[in-house]
C-alpha cells in the first residue's frame, strides 16, 4: 500500500501508525510523548500533520494509515502549528541549557533550531516548580525543564510495573513526582533518564561530568550478563588525561533489549576505566613457564569468540588443559533482561566445546603445577598455594601471582559474543588505542 | 411557558422520599418497560430524538445502540459531575427527585443489557449525594434495585475529588477506574466508552431522568415539545444579574429574551441587558444585539456562533466589565486544565496571566495579539474539548467586546 507524505510516495502496511511509518522512512516528525517501546500517549501534540480532507491538523501518533492518505508535514499551516505548540512547551522552561547535561541531545533544542527561532513573547513571570530533586537510583529531577510527556511515568507504570512516578497537580502546576516516602529504586530505574527527551531527568552518575558534544560513541554489547543488551559506549580523550568512558547508553535492538538497559549493566562501564597500572611481566618468562608439565587454564566466559578460539589453540599447542566456568548468580536474574548467568559469552564457550565441568576442573586444579587465568573472576577465591600462577587481567589486580599480563578490555578489543538466546553479536573497539595489548597479540607472540 | 416533564415533582414537599415519590408516579414506567424487549426501548429513545443534556447534545439513542450491540459486560455510568460554571440543574434532580433518576437508570440498564450502574457525583455535592444514597437505600428496600428486583440493577455512588475535567466522559471513567482524570484519545470509529475495557454507556443525569417519561408515554409524546431537531424539554438555568435566578424547565426553541423576561423576571434592578453566556461558561458569549434572534435550541445557538451547552445562562447587565468577566472565566480554565496536552496546559495559564495585565490596565497591543494567538493554538489541537472551549470563550469576548479590551491598553 502507498501513502503520500510531502509529495513523496511511501510504501507501508494498511493500518500502521503514521508516526511509525514516518520514522521508519526517516521523515522528520517532532515528538516528545511517542516512544517506540512505550507507544503513543497523545499529550505533547508536537507530531501534528495536515491530512488531506481533514479540517484540523491531526497527531501522527494517533493516525492509522489507509490507502492514498495524503499527509503534509511542511505546509505553511502545519509549520505554524508546530511552532506555536513548541512555543508553549518552552514557555515556562528555564532555558538553562548552559548548565544542563541534556544540552546537545535535547529535543527542545533541536526543534527550536528546526522550526522555532522566535523571541520569547512572555511578559509575565514563569511558573516555578521543584529543582534538583533526588528521586533515588542516580536519577535527578528538574520539574521546570519537564515537558510532561509522561514517558518516565509510563515506563514505571507499564514496563517495570513498579509505579514509583506519577503526575502531580493540574494545569500548569502539573509535574512529575514521586509519592512521599517512596524512592525510585527498581533495577531499571535509570532508563527514565534516557527516555526523557529533555533535561528534566538526569543521571547523577553522569551529570556535570562531560558535555555530550565532546563524546565519541562506539557500538558495543553489554558484558554484564548473558542477555547481550546492545549499547553505545560514550567516551572521550581530553587534554592532559587519558581516554575515559563516561557512560553506556542503550542501543535499540528489538530482538533483545528494545531501548532499555538494567542499571547494573548501565553502570558496569566503571570497570572499563580501572586501567591496569601495575608492573607487567615479560612474554619470554611465560614461554619458560610453559615448559613445565601439568598445566591448567581457566578462561573467563565473557571473552569473545575470537579470544576463546586463540586461547583454545594456544592451550592445545602447549598441552594445557582448558576450562571455563560460568558466572552464576541466582539472585541476579529476572523475568525481563537480567539473567542469572552473568557471563557474556557462555554460549560461545559451549560452541567452542571448551570444558565447563566444575568437578573435573576442581580435580585437575589440585594436580596442576601451573595455572593460567585468562581474566576469570573466580580464581581469586581459590586455593592456589604451591602453584605457579599466570594472570591475564583486563583491570588492575593486587596479587603476588608469578606472572601478570595486562590485556585490552572489551571496549578496546572488538569481537563477537553469543547471548543466552543464541544470538551472535559483534562489538567494536573505541577509536583510541588501549595502553594494554590485545590478548590475541600476546598469544600470537608466543607461537 | 414552564413545562414540567423532568421537574414535575420538584415542588412537592419531601419528593425525595420513597412514599411521596411512589404516590406521585415514580417507578410507574417500569411495568411497561419490562413488558417490552430491550431493542424496542432503544428504538423508542431513538424515535424520541432525545439528546444528551450534559452539553454535547449527541443523540442518546445511537449511544445506547452502540453499547447494546457491543460484546461484553455492560455498565451504565451516570455523569453527575456537574461543574460547568452557571450550571446547577442536575443537583436539583439529585436532591428533589432522586427516584426519577433511579427509575431512569433501571430502565436504561434494562434497555442496554447492564446490571451495574455507577453515579459519578461531583465531589462538592456531598449533601446531594447523601440524599441520593438514602433514596438508593430505599429503592433496595422496596426491591426496585438489587437481587429482589424484577430486573437486577445495582447502583453505586462514586464521589469525585473535585476536578472539572472528570465531567468529560473518558476522564470520568479514568477517574472511576482509580486513575488520574485525564481524557482518553478519541476513537476513530463509532465505539462505546470503556470502563475496565468493558462497553459502557455514559449519560448525563438529566438525560437519564428524561427516559421514564419517554418510555412510559412514547416518543411522540416527547416530540410534542421542542423543535424538529431539538425535541423535548430541558432544565434551563439562569443566573447572574437576573431577578429570579433558578432552574426552570421549558421546551426547546423558546426565545431566549422571552425566557429571561417571563421566567427569569428580567434583568435585576431594571438595568439594561448587555450580554448572555447561553449554556454554561464554555459557550461563547452573545451580546444583546444578537439575542433578539436567539432561541433556546441546539441549532439556533450554533448558528449564532455559540452553543446551547448545558442550558445554564449567565446574564450580564450594562455594568458588567467584560475584561473582568473574561478574567474570571480564564482563572477557572487555568485552575481546571488537567495539564495533559501542551496547548491547554500552557495556553490556559498564559492567557489567564495575560488577562491580569488587562485587568490592571497595563496591557499592550502585543498582549492582545498574544491572547489571540494563544487562543488559536488552543483550538482544535488537544485530546478533549476543554481547550477549544476556553479558546471559544476568549474569541467570543474579543469579537463582541474588543473595545473594552482596547481601553485597557496603555
Amino acid at each position: 500500500m502507498k501513502i503520500i507524505i510531502d509529495d513523496r510516495a511511501v510504501e507501508c502496511e494498511e493500518g500502521a501508525l503514521l508516526i511509525e511509518v514516518m520514522l521508519k522512512n526517516s521523515i522528520e516528525i517532532p515528538h516528545f510523548c511517542y516512544q517506540e517501546d512505550l507507544g503513543a500517549d497523545g499529550n505533547c501534540r508536537m507530531c501534528m500533520v495536515d491530512i488531506k480532507g481533514m479540517k484540523r491538523p491531526q497527531i501522527a501518533c494517533n493516525t492509522f494509515v489507509s490507502e492514498n492518505l495524503e499527509v503534509s508535514t511542511i505546509s505553511e499551516n502545519i509549520t505554524e502549528v508546530k511552532r506555536s505548540i513548541l512555543e508553549l512547551e518552552l514557555l515556562n522552561h528555564p532555558v538553562d541549557c548552559a548548565i544542563c547535561d541534556q544540552a546537545g541531545e535535547c529535543k527542545l533544542q533541536d526543534y527550536y533550531m528546526d522550526f522555532g527561532l522566535y523571541d520569547s513573547h512572555l511578559t509575565t513571570a514563569k511558573t516555578k516548580k521543584g529543582k534538583h530533586i533526588d528521586l533515588g537510583s542516580n536519577v535527578m529531577l528538574d520539574q521546570e525543564r519537564c515537558v510532561l510527556c509522561t514517558r518516565c511515568t509510563r515506563f514505571t507504570s507499564n514496563i517495570t510495573k513498579t509505579g514509583e512516578l506519577g503526575i502531580i497537580g493540574r494545569g500548569d502546576s502539573a509535574r512529575v513526582g514521586i509519592a512521599p516516602g517512596r524512592e525510585l529504586n527498581n533495577p531499571y530505574a535509570m532508563n527514565v533518564v534516557e527516555l526523557c527527551p529533555v533535561g528534566a531527568l538526569t543521571s547523577k552518575d553522569f551529570r556535570f561530568k562531560q558535555r555530550v558534544w565532546f563524546l565519541d560513541s562506539t557500538k558495543s554489547i553489554c558484558h554484564g550478563c548473558s542477555r547481550g543488551c546492545n549499547i553505545h559506549v560514550d567516551y572521550n580523550e581530553t587534554k592532559y588525561s587519558d581516554e575515559k568512558i563516561h557512560r553506556f547508553r542503550a542501543r535499540r535492538n528489538n530482538k533483545i533489549n528494545q531501548s532499555f538497559l538494567c542499571d547494573y549493566g548501565r553502570l558496569s562501564y566503571t570497570e572499563l576505566n580501572e586501567s591496569f597500572n601495575g608492573e607487567v611481566s615479560h612474554v619470554k618468562d611465560l614461554a619458560d613457564l610453559l615448559k613445565e608439565d601439568k598445566k591448567l587454564a581457566l578462561v573467563s566466559p565473557s571473552m569473545s569468540l575470537q579470544q576463546l578460539q586463540a586461547i583454545k589453540s594456544f592451550c592445545k599447542n602447549n598441552a594445557i588443559e582448558l576450562f571455563s566456568l560460568a558466572y552464576i548468580d541466582d539472585s541476579f536474574g529476572d523475568e525481563w533482561l537480567r539473567t542469572n548467568d552473568m557471563s557474556a559469552n557462555f554460549a560461545g564457550v559451549k560452541e567452542l566445546e571448551i570444558n565447563y565441568d566444575e568437578g573435573k576442573f576442581n580435580s585437575s586444579l589440585q594436580d596442576a603445577h601451573v595455572v593460567i587465568n585468562f581474566d576469570h573472576k573466580y580464581l581469586k577465591n581459590m586455593d592456589l598455594n604451591n602453584k605457579r600462577v599466570v594472570h591475564f587481567a583486563t583491570s588492575h589486580v593486587d596479587s603476588d601471582y608469578e606472572l601478570i599480563f595486562a590485556i585490552a578490555d572489551f571496549a578496546h578489543d572488538s569481537g563477537t559474543i553469543i547471548n543466552c538466546d543464541g544470538i551472535r553479536q559483534d562489538f567494536y573497539a573505541t577509536k583510541y588505542e588501549s595502553s594494554n595489548p590485545r590478548l590475541v597479540d600476546i598469544l600470537e607472540e608466543l607461537r | 411557558m414552564i413545562t414540567r416533564i423532568v421537574s414535575n415533582n420538584f415542588e412537592i414537599p419531601d419528593s425525595h422520599t420513597m412514599d411521596v415519590a411512589l404516590s406521585n408516579g415514580r417507578y410507574s414506567s417500569l411495568k411497561p418497560v419490562f413488558e417490552k424487549e430491550p431493542q424496542e426501548l432503544i428504538d423508542i429513545i431513538k424515535a424520541s430524538g432525545l439528546r444528551g443534556k450534559g452539553g454535547g447534545g449527541a443523540a442518546a439513542g445511537n449511544k445506547w445502540q452502540i453499547v447494546s450491540d457491543w460484546e461484553g459486560t455492560k455498565y451504565v455510568v451516570v455523569n453527575a459531575d456537574e461543574s460547568e460554571p452557571g450550571t446547577f440543574k442536575d443537583r436539583r434532580i439529585l436532591s428533589l427527585d432522586p427516584h426519577l433518576l433511579i427509575e431512569g437508570i433501571i430502565a436504561t440498564c434494562y434497555a442496554v443489557g447492564s446490571n451495574t450502574s455507577y453515579i459519578y457525583v461531583r465531589g462538592e455535592y456531598e449533601e446531594f449525594s447523601d440524599i441520593l444514597q438514602d433514596s438508593i437505600d430505599e429503592a433496595y428496600e422496596k426491591n426496585f434495585l438489587g437481587v429482589g428486583a424484577q430486573y437486577r440493577v445495582d447502583i453505586t455512588i462514586h464521589r469525585g475529588a473535585g476536578a472539572y475535567i472528570c465531567g468529560e466522559k473518558s476522564a470520568l471513567l479514568e477517574s472511576l477506574e482509580g486513575n488520574r482524570g485525564h481524557p482518553r484519545l478519541k476513537p476513530h470509529s463509532p465505539k462505546p466508552e470503556f470502563y475496565f475495557n468493558e462497553p459502557t454507556l455514559v449519560n448525563n443525569v438529566e438525560t437519564i431522568a428524561s427516559v421514564p417519561f419517554i418510555l412510559e408515554n412514547g416518543a411522540e409524546a416527547y416530540r410534542a415539545y421542542g423543535t424538529e431537531k431539538s425535541p423535548g424539554t430541558m432544565l434551563f438555568g439562569i443566573s447572574g444579574n437576573i431577578t429570579k435566578p433558578g432552574i426552570y424547565e421549558v421546551e426547546f426553541g423558546v426565545s431566549m429574551l422571552e425566557y429571561i423576561e417571563k421566567v427569569g423576571g428580567g434583568v435585576k434592578n431594571g438595568k439594561k441587558l448587555k450580554a448572555v453566556i447561553p449554556g454554561g461558561a464554555s459557550t461563547p458569549i452573545l451580546p444583546f444585539e444578537m439575542l433578539k434572534e436567539a432561541r433556546l435550541d441546539y441549532e439556533n445557538l450554533r448558528d449564532l456562533g455559540s452553543a446551547l451547552g448545558t442550558g445554564g445562562m449567565i446574564v450580564m447587565d450594562e455594568d458588567a466589565s467584560m475584561v473582568k468577566a473574561l478574567k474570571n472565566l480564564l482563572r477557572f480554565y487555568h485552575h481546571e486544565s488537567c495539564g495533559q496536552c501542551t496547548p491547554c496546559r500552557e495556553g490556559t495559564s498564559w492567557s489567564d496571566k495575560i488577562l491580569d495585565r488587562f485587568v490592571a490596565k497595563r496591557a499592550t497591543m502585543e498582549d492582545l495579539e498574544m491572547l489571540r494567538s494563544v487562543s488559536k493554538t488552543m483550538n482544535g489541537k488537544t485530546i478533549c474539548v476543554f481547550a477549544p472551549a476556553a479558546s471559544g470563550v476568549i474569541d467570543g469576548f474579543l469579537k463582541h467586546f474588543e473595545s473594552e479590551f482596547l481601553e485597557c491598553i496603555v
